[in-house]
């Protein structure tokens, strides 16, 4: 399989793709609603997203179902709808993905916590994760479950994906520095996670949103000595900022955004991409990175 | 007995350790000992939970640390609020309808301000996340509410905090309430935009905010 060989070549980084939401506003979409459901109402407008990442020069990108799962849906009283956003996302990403290049069924937070935040068990979670899995599996090559801050609930998403399917999952957590370290909002420091992702058999260990590419380059460095599992960044451009019209800009220039990953991939990381405020024009300088360093 | 200096701090050190059955404790010699629980509520327990909105700012604690701590404060709120409207007959500085506008599902924050805002004596209906502006409007008009609070926590939902506004003014029913918003992405701006009376930056700042507007 391409993407485990991907992984075996040392002198292959693999590029991600970048950030889907603000390119569905760029296209005219008004806010406001769950963007999953944009599978059912213009295909053409995701397509195109997928295809100016892939054009740009990536190498995987994943489904328009970041939050397609049972228990997100359910939050949005569109749970009835799962198989077909699901179907219709694999559906769109199928009919631009190009040759040699792969796609990634996207995985993301269930909206709902454990005790004491909120009540989800570990069950709800598993259950909800599957019954979305099932539908991907049927036409993506590999996984990438993202932006989670619970590592039980990423741990439940992985064993719903296990449950169903065979291929490789990239396991992305969601990490705020504090003084102490990198952790995730309910407590669980970039070593637990390591120590737990690497029981749970992923292929690759990841970070993504939340952190800018300046924050996250600490995080690559301690990465490279948690484990000797391959390692994906996608961090946001940068922070965000609000303008009066409560439009949301990612000001950070790109050769910053570059130069960031330049340096995480230094410290190891195999798979680059990009999170929140990330463009396809980001993905295309970081293509551009990638052929200089391979001269 | 100790100081009450000491005992106010014993009770923000057991909401800061999280110490529910000392919390509870405390609270119940609070009530048998006939301490002012206003003052208690404000010196005690706010205190702590002010501290513990200080370690989460500080990335000192996450996110089941300060669930728990609310929890446990909502608890206590929950012994010593009867017992301070029974001795001041009536008695609360002002009541709020608060919730987290429709499609936003984000009710942490709220629930904190919430939590406080009943903590400092006022009569709060707290109605939850994803609630639409009418159902905010009718709770606000049947409970005769000072205050509507409206939390978004989104820049996709946030334009449901204007529409609160705006049927208000449709409804020539505007000047009945003081409205105030809440929420990561709200600025200034926006609440000036919206016509809102106040926004607040954190759940302290809201405390102050709603004292204002209801001293005017």
């Amino acid at each position: 399989m391409i993407f485990q060989d991907w992984l075996k070549d040392e002198s292959k980084i693999i590029l991600f793709d970048g950030g889907m939401g603000t390119e569905i506003f760029k296209r005219g979409i008004k806010p406001g609603k769950l963007p999953d459901l944009i599978n059912l109402d213009s295909p053409e407008t995701i397509a195109d997203i997928h295809r100016a990442y892939y054009t740009a020069g990536a190498d995987i990108c994943q489904t328009n179902t970041f939050g397609a799962s049972l228990l997100n849906l359910r939050n949005y009283k569109v749970d009835n709808k799962i198989q077909e956003i699901n179907e219709n996302a694999l559906r769109i990403i199928k009919s631009v993905c190009p040759p040699n290049k792969l796609t990634v069924g996207d995985i993301g937070p269930s909206g709902v916590f454990k005790p004491p935040v909120g009540k989800a068990t570990f069950e709800d979670w598993k259950s909800g994760y599957k019954e979305q899995a099932k539908y991907l599996e049927l036409g993506v090559d590999l996984w990438h479950i993202e932006t989670i801050s619970d590592i039980d609930e990423m741990l439940a998403a992985i064993k719903a994906i296990q449950e169903v399917s065979k291929k490789p999952i990239i396991s992305s957590m969601t990490y705020k520095k504090t003084k102490r370290g990198y952790y995730t909002i309910m407590g669980h420091s970039l070593e637990k996670c390591v120590n737990v992702l690497e029981d749970a058999k992923v292929s690759v260990i990841g970070a993504n949103c939340t952190l800018g590419s300046e924050e996250m380059i600490d995080l690559a460095k301690e990465m490279v000595k948690l484990t000797d599992l391959p390692f994906s960044v996608k961090p946001n451009a940068g922070k965000p900022r609000l303008d009066e019209n409560q439009i949301v800009h990612y000001d950070q220039p790109i050769a910053d955004f570059i130069k960031h990953i330049k340096e995480m991939i230094s410290w190891g990381a195999k798979i680059v991409g990009g999170c929140c405020g990330t463009s396809p024009e980001t993905i295309k300088e970081i293509r551009r990175l990638l052929t200089s360093l391979k001269r | 007995m100790e100081s009450l200096e000491d005992f106010y701090n014993q009770i923000a050190l057991a909401i800061v350790e999280l110490n529910e059955d000392r919390a509870r404790e405390l609270a119940i010699r609070s009530i048998n000992e006939g301490l002012d629980l206003l003052k208690v509520i404000e010196r005690g327990f706010g205190e702590g939970i002010r501290r513990i909105g200080n370690l989460w700012e500080d990335g000192d604690i996450f996110l089941p640390e300060l669930m728990l701590g609310g929890n446990i404060m909502q608890e206590c709120m929950g012994l010593l609020l009867p017992h301070l409207k029974s001795k001041n007959k009536g008695y609360s500085p002002g009541s709020i309808v608060i919730a987290t506008i429709e499609g936003d599902i984000h009710s942490i924050g709220k629930t904190i301000v919430a939590t406080l805002l009943n903590a400092n004596g006022f009569e709060v209906y707290d109605l939850g996340a994803d609630v639409p502006a009418d159902k905010i409007i009718d709770v606000a008009i049947e409970k005769e509410a000072d205050i509507i609070g409206i939390s978004a926590l989104l820049t996709t939902t946030m334009i449901g905090q204007k529409k609160v506004i705006s049927l208000l003014k449709k409804q020539g029913i505007r000047n009945k309430f003081k409205v105030i918003l809440g929420g990561a992405p709200v600025t200034e701006a926006w609440t000036k935009e919206c016509e809102a009376d106040g926004y607040a930056e954190n759940a302290i700042d809201s405390i102050k905010l709603v004292k204002k507007l209801l001293s005017k």
